[in-house]
């Protein structure tokens, strides 16, 4: 009964596409000539035929072995020799560049060194650039960048799966993500691992969105970065001096940041209602995006002691930063429950088994600071209308990201015997006023339902 | 009538394997059967000592100028002769002697514990409270559907755990001291499990009840001392001799155990430590600590941030180095 929904979760998260296994390939060229009656794949042959010199492997390599340990794809921009892809395909390289080196490989065969040029952490963007400059280059879709494609339109991915060589596949653009925060073109394409950081195009060959990720247990759900983040980056490639190296943590912490302190603006912005749990009314969020899943116990096979009801919402707003570190989503979950012949003792013991601080992820001694809390009986003396309640507020601190933390946030009612409201807010890669700010008007907003 | 002067004869262990009684001023021991007491060891000189009162009428062993000599106890000086103390035992060739006169005054008798009635009530007014308890905690955490083996084996479990430790103390008791004594050492498990059971309880509901959760990171400094001190009064129900010495054995034991385990939270505080907080909890009325007010808990949320973006720095040092290498490129 514990963590029921919890295979819900695990069946929506996002797997991020690039591949971190070798293989060997072989690049085969295919003659391009249209022929006289058109079938309908020809435009996919078109399509791949004008894309081909334009496309890239992106290949991270161990520096000291000169083998790959990440693969992903790329494709080049602008004539001197800049090309997009994704952040998570050279995060290796970025956090740690003395240990791995970037280099690219065309459909040709050939390969040379990368230069990290700008990247963008909350839309998983990079932009490298290459020592040669005499390619072709993609150009964006003017209407991508305006957000008027149609649903339905034929959209073609590109890039090289599991190092199987350079592919094109086919599929549809639906549209922006609905109940996402963070803009994602839903492509209804097979993307694979390896094919991160390649482009998606229209027929006529112009870039609607990168490759960046695929629902794992379920067929054909893709996510495309728009290609305006795209653009803005190259802009910004082109126009600031080359990203340092030497200080990039700190350009990560940065955009980490400015992310949250968007995406926390916000939850506030679009507010929160009080929905009933028994005698308890408690806060859940007003935004589309904020997906709530509901649970319970009655129906179990041998009678419950005491009912659960559960709300457990959340915002999918991965933000990828290292391998091991994925932020961004905050969780907020209402437990509401009832004894049904439970004593006040066994009932406080069956309470306690909800009474668990939210998952925040895995700590690493690396990347986190050991996690302090503070607990307390809290009341509101102004006004007579909330129950006591017990609170806990666990943080640890981003060792890497000066002033970022995770933090969870555990509440139970302390009014009844036999009813209690047990509520849960996790909230990852936060700013310590953007999350007391936001448990604070979480804590604040319990109240009796009257 | 003359006097009587016991020879004991002792074995390594200095237990006593013969006693010869002899009467006389003067006895000799050697191996020669012209002595009054004859010692079967081949390093003993066919007359090694002899055996007398001095001027001052105290007993005196004196060598009759043997190759091996004689010698006070397990001390390598040779002596001559050495002044007889009732306690202190002399050694001649390989053997030990200890020479007593009739005047020796000796212990007073010690009080056989009889295991009667009494004893046997006491473990009763012990184990009942202790299995009493076990079976309430039980019920009382009971959130299921109710059977009897929940409990019986809380019940069970803790009744065989407290008997394989008195076994285990007798055996100990009885390789040493010959006597097993089960009933003082049962009474003494019985007294520390209740006295355990009745800290966790306590120490649950106050946690609770103060709102203080972090305390219970450090139950493990009083489980340990009850451990120890447990084990010192089984340790001094086997002999009552050199109890400062047994004593600070097993505080140093209980003090290695508790740093021990103090390093290793310590060592985790760095990374994937977690400090505790209330997860046990009591129906609503146990409450004791004052409520805050929302602005005063977050006053204190703030607080926390400091302290974290302390441990930050602290640690971030192999970060900073990090950093000025990649500075190298």
């Amino acid at each position: 009964m514990r963590y029921p929904y919890l295979q819900k979760i695990l069946a929506l998260i996002v797997l991020f596409v690039c591949l971190s296994s070798s293989g060997a390939d072989e690049v085969i060229q295919q003659p391009y000539d249209f022929p006289p009656q058109l079938p309908l794949s020809a435009t996919a042959e078109s399509v791949y035929a004008m894309a081909r010199p334009k496309l890239l492997q992106i290949r991270t390599l161990l520096d000291v072995a000169g083998r790959q340990t990440t693969l992903g794809s790329g494709f080049l921009v602008s004539a001197d020799g800049f090309a997009v892809t994704n952040y998570h395909v050279v995060s290796q390289y970025v956090l740690e560049p003395k240990t791995y080196r970037l280099e690219y490989a065309t459909p040709d065969g050939l390969h040379g060194p990368l230069k990290l040029m700008a990247i963008d952490v909350a839309n998983d963007l990079a932009v490298v650039q290459l020592d040669k400059h005499e390619q072709p280059v993609f150009e964006f879709n003017k209407r991508a960048l305006r957000g008027t494609l149609s649903k339905g339109e034929r959209v073609y991915s590109m890039g090289n799966p599991l190092d199987l060589g350079f592919t094109i596949v086919e599929g549809n653009y639906n549209g922006l993500v609905e109940k996402s925060y963070n803009e994602r073109i839903h492509f209804s394409g097979a993307i694979n691992a390896g094919m991160s950081g390649g482009p998606a195009v229209t027929a006529d060959g112009r870039v609607v969105g990168i490759n960046v990720a695929k629902q794992i247990g379920s067929e054909l759900v893709s996510f495309l970065v728009p290609a305006h983040f795209a653009a803005a980056l190259v802009e910004r490639a082109k126009t600031s001096p080359q990203l340092s190296l030497i200080n990039v943590r700190g350009e990560i912490g940065r955009q980490l940041m400015k992310w949250q302190e968007g995406f926390y603006k916000a939850v506030a912005d679009q507010g929160f209602r009080l929905s009933p749990y028994g005698p308890y009314k408690a806060p859940e969020s007003n935004a589309a995006w904020v997906n709530c899943w509901a649970e319970t116990n009655v129906d179990q096979s041998s009678r419950p002691r005491a009912t659960v009801n559960v709300t457990n919402c959340r915002t999918d707003t991965w933000v990828f930063v290292a391998n091991d570190l994925n932020t961004g989503p905050i969780n907020l979950s209402h437990s509401y429950v009832k004894g049904v012949d439970l004593n006040r003792f066994q009932f406080a013991a069956f309470l306690s088994q909800r009474y668990q601080l939210p998952w925040v992820g895995t700590p690493s001694g690396n990347r986190h600071t050991g996690q302090r809390c503070q607990e307390d009986f809290i009341s509101i003396p102004p006004s007579k209308d909330r129950p006591p309640l017990h609170a806990v507020w666990c943080a640890r601190a981003y060792r890497e990201f000066e002033g970022l933390y995770d933090v969870s946030m555990l509440i139970v009612t302390q009014d009844r015997n036999d009813e209690a409201l047990v509520s849960q807010l996790g909230m990852r890669g936060v700013s310590y006023p953007s999350a007391v700010a936001l448990a604070k008007r979480f804590l604040g907003s319990i109240r009796w339902a009257k | 009538m003359g006097e009587v002067i016991w020879v004991e004869v002792l074995s390594r262990h200095r237990d006593v394997a013969a006693r010869y009684r002899c009467s006389g001023t003067e006895i000799h021991i050697g191996r020669g059967y012209d002595n009054d007491v004859v010692i079967d060891d081949p390093y003993i000189a066919p007359r090694h000592i002899r055996i007398a009162r001095n001027s001052e009428g105290v007993l005196v062993a004196a060598d009759l100028g043997t190759a091996n000599g004689l010698f006070a106890d397990k001390s390598h000086d040779r002596k001559n002769r050495i002044v007889i103390n009732g306690d202190a035992p002399i050694r001649i060739g390989r053997t030990y002697l200890r020479i007593r006169d009739e005047k020796y005054a000796v212990a007073p008798e010690r009080i056989v514990k009889l295991p009667g009635r009494r004893s046997w009530l006491s473990v009763l007014y012990l184990a009942l409270p202790l299995l009493v308890m076990q079976a309430l905690s039980a019920w009382l955490g009971e959130t299921v559907e109710q059977r009897l083996s929940h409990y019986i084996f809380p019940v069970l479990g803790i009744a065989l755990i407290t008997l394989g430790w008195t076994t285990l103390w007798a055996i100990l008791s009885r390789v040493f001291s010959g006597h097993a004594n089960f009933e003082a050492n049962l009474v003494i498990a019985l007294k520390g499990m209740l006295i355990f059971v009745i800290g966790d309880v306590l120490v649950d509901y106050a946690a609770f009840s103060l709102s203080w959760g972090a305390m219970l990171g450090y139950v493990y400094i009083g489980a340990w001392l009850l451990l120890a001190t447990i084990c010192f009064f089984h340790v001094r129900e086997i002999g009552p001799s050199r109890l400062p010495l047994k004593g600070s054995i097993v505080a140093a034991l209980a003090i290695a155990a508790i740093s021990t385990q103090s390093l290793v939270q310590s060592e985790n505080h760095v990374g994937t430590y977690h400090q505790n907080y209330v997860r046990r909890l009591k129906p609503p009325a146990f409450r004791l600590a004052p409520e805050k007010t929302d602005d005063a808990f977050f006053s204190e949320v703030e607080q926390l941030r400091a302290k974290l973006d302390r441990s930050r720095s602290e640690d971030s040092d192999a970060d900073g180095t990090a950093d000025v290498s990649d500075a190298d490129d």
